[in-house]
């Protein structure tokens, strides 16, 4: 069973009053808060007639209810608490059951992982205010190859260009596949081939199984002008669902600061470049599956 | 003093390729990303590029600061404001500190055993001032985004330059052509002979040249460890283009060339304009070895055909194979007949004179 947690929502996106629909590859998952404000997170599929339950509804007492024939289940266990016409059963058998998943909550973000046993990952405290999702069709494995070769393919952010060179191909450090690239002004500027130096620096850190990954936008003293972190997690049909927060740097001086929020400072893309894609060269990623083969060579698996 | 090959294993996971074996020695097919170069110094920066505020260069993806204090250089892992999230490597002996030097108005860097770092394997650049101080007009930078030996093999393969550079240097119509090469176990030197060779565009419109064919005498001499060469062009009529070409390996797919082409004993117009068609024949270059670098990458089955005026190509190739063989085997000595700081003037067709400088 895979044990990758995958970030599949933002903490808003799940609440109490509406189950939400998500998927890790072709598995669908039902998201919810149940009346202590838990997120559970159940297979997406009701065992009695196969319906979604997510077009169920959640009950006062924090279960969730199928919408087709209102069997009703608790989130912490999966088990069919409620069958309507048979409410005097105090019990089902336990094989009346939806299939339950781990689940984590932490810095804004809900992970689920199918492995329900699976050991959560340390839980980083950072807030980070900025936040969205976007839908991407694109499969989740070029979809890493193109944030390692090229993240301009897939976001920008305001005023930043990423310059095609690295300071730092892809490698393993402390168990993430990190990376540094050039980045300048989008001002008026030498080319960047002739550049003696950068202002920028995007330095990347990736976790090797779910794809999550750390993105710090540097200025050339050190100072952090952004925080990024940036989750695709693979969907239906080979389409990858991203979502990611994001922080303003402490480095970021305020005047700029204040002018951003008159923008929206990151834009991740619901569409991709196809002809730019096609002709993007494999040069960062070329060393992701061996390196993630190295560190991990049991987690190369599908998550369908 | 350290104990050099765990060195190199310690830091090999920032460098996946070099947990490979060791591959065979080929002329026709070879993966020049899995080549490292260690016990060599690297021109990271011009040094006015290099001041207080710390610059950022890389070797192989291994961070390089470059600051100073009080006058001096200092080349170091970490920048001075960083959260540090890794130990301090070998090769700074866990100090955070490269062994770095001053010379022909460049800082370099040493990469591998900090103990082994020495002034004489400096490589000799006998037409740049040993204490800098060349215009920086005669300066730039230029990268590419391909591995450091493409580039340099590009570079010792001048026969593409009549057809990718043929708006700068001329077409390949000449009378006689003659090349030949050699090489010690440290540097591989190139010299290609053309008598009436049509006269280089650049040569007509800015060098004054009103003949229309010229002899040419082109030399590039490359140390191999250091990825830095020499490209010493004398042409007749007109004037001599002594280039320093080096290519620094800051990833293996992605090259730094800090330049310097001592124009000062050219005509007037030529002095100014020569040093800037770097930047038009670098892109011409990247446009071919940035699509070649990802196909050379890997190993692969088909071998790579040769004519006859390949074997500069092809010897460097042979020798940077041999190196990193030796290297691989745990051998990074210097052999008596590779003494790199050796002057060079006479091997590359520098007229006594013609650049004199106080060392």
């Amino acid at each position: 069973m895979d044990s990758t947690w995958w970030a599949v929502a933002l903490s808003e996106e799940v609440t109490g009053d509406k189950p939400l629909s998500v998927d890790i590859g072709e598995r669908p998952v039902v998201l919810w808060r149940d009346l202590q404000g838990q997120v559970r997170a159940l297979e997406d599929r009701c065992p009695h007639r196969r319906a979604p339950l997510s077009l169920g509804c959640i009950r006062k007492e924090g279960w969730i209810q199928c919408g087709y024939h209102g069997w009703s289940y608790d989130g912490e266990t999966g088990r069919v608490m409620e069958i309507p016409n048979l409410k005097n059963e105090h019990r089902f058998s336990s094989v009346y059951r939806v299939e339950r998943f781990a689940v984590q909550e932490a810095a804004g973000f809900v992970r689920v992982a199918l492995n329900v046993d699976a050991v959560p990952p340390a839980a980083a405290a950072l807030e980070m205010p900025l936040s969205g999702t976007a839908h991407v069709a694109l499969d989740h494995e070029r979809y890493l190859t193109a944030l390692f070769d090229d993240p301009g393919l897939l976001l920008t952010l305001f005023g930043v260009h990423f310059t095609p060179y690295l300071m730092s191909e892809l490698h393993e450090q402390n168990g993430e596949l990190v990376m540094e690239r050039s980045c300048q002004w989008k001002l008026p500027h030498w080319p960047a081939a002739f550049s003696s130096d950068y202002p920028l620096n995007l330095i990347s850190s990736t976790d090797p199984k779910s794809g999550e990954t750390e993105l710090v936008l540097n200025d050339r003293d050190f100072r952090e002008l952004l925080s990024m972190r940036l989750a695709p997690v693979p969907a239906g049909r080979g389409v990858t669902a991203v979502r990611w927060r994001a922080l303003q740097g402490a480095g970021l001086p305020r005047w700029v600061g204040r002018m951003l929020k008159w923008f929206d400072p990151i834009h991740v893309h619901t569409t991709v470049d196809a002809a730019a894609l096609r002709k993007l060269k494999p040069t960062a990623s070329v060393v992701f599956e061996e390196l993630r083969r190295g560190l991990q060579p049991s987690l190369v698996q599908s998550v369908a | 003093m350290l104990d050099l090959a765990p060195a190199v294993r310690a830091e090999q996971p920032a460098s996946p390729a070099l947990m490979s074996p060791s591959p065979k020695i080929s002329a026709n097919s070879w993966t020049p990303h899995g080549i490292v170069m260690r016990d060599t110094w690297f021109p990271l920066a011009h040094a006015d590029a290099v001041g207080e505020r710390p610059v950022r260069r890389a070797v192989y993806s291994h961070p390089y600061y470059l600051w100073r204090e009080k006058g001096a250089v200092i080349a170091a892992e970490f920048h001075p404001r960083e959260r540090a999230l890794r130990p301090a490597s070998e090769l700074t002996g866990g100090t955070g500190r490269y062994p770095v030097v001053e010379r022909y108005g460049y800082v370099w860097g040493w990469f591998g055993n900090p103990g082994a770092a020495d002034e004489i394997h400096l490589p000799n650049l006998p037409f740049l001032p040993p204490k800098g101080g060349l215009p920086g007009h005669m300066r730039g930078t230029v990268r590419f985004d391909c591995t450091a030996p493409l580039s340099l093999e590009n570079l010792i393969d001048l026969t593409h330059a009549d057809f990718l550079h043929a708006n700068v240097v001329g077409d390949e119509k000449s009378e006689s052509e003659e090349i030949k090469f050699f090489s010690d176990s440290e540097t591989i030197t190139m010299t290609r002979h053309c008598i009436g060779k049509s006269v280089a565009p650049v040569m007509r419109f800015f060098g004054g040249v009103k003949a229309k064919t010229q002899e040419v005498r082109q030399v590039i001499r490359i140390y191999v460890r250091s990825h830095a060469a020499i490209a010493y062009g004398r042409f007749r009529p007109g004037d001599d283009v002594p280039l320093f070409h080096p290519c620094v390996p800051e990833t293996r797919d992605r090259t730094r060339l800090d330049f310097a082409m001592n124009t000062s004993r050219s005509h007037n117009l030529f002095r100014y304009v020569m040093p800037k068609f770097s930047y038009v024949v670098s892109r011409q270059d990247s446009s071919m070895t940035s699509p070649q670098s990802v196909r050379y990458a890997r190993p692969e089955k088909r071998r790579d055909l040769h004519s006859r005026l390949d074997g500069p190509s092809v010897g460097y190739r042979m020798l940077l194979q041999e190196l990193a063989a030796r290297q691989a085997a745990g051998d990074y000595a210097y052999r008596p007949d590779g003494i790199v700081s050796r002057d060079c003037s006479e091997i590359i067709g520098m007229d006594p004179g013609m650049f004199s400088y106080p060392n």
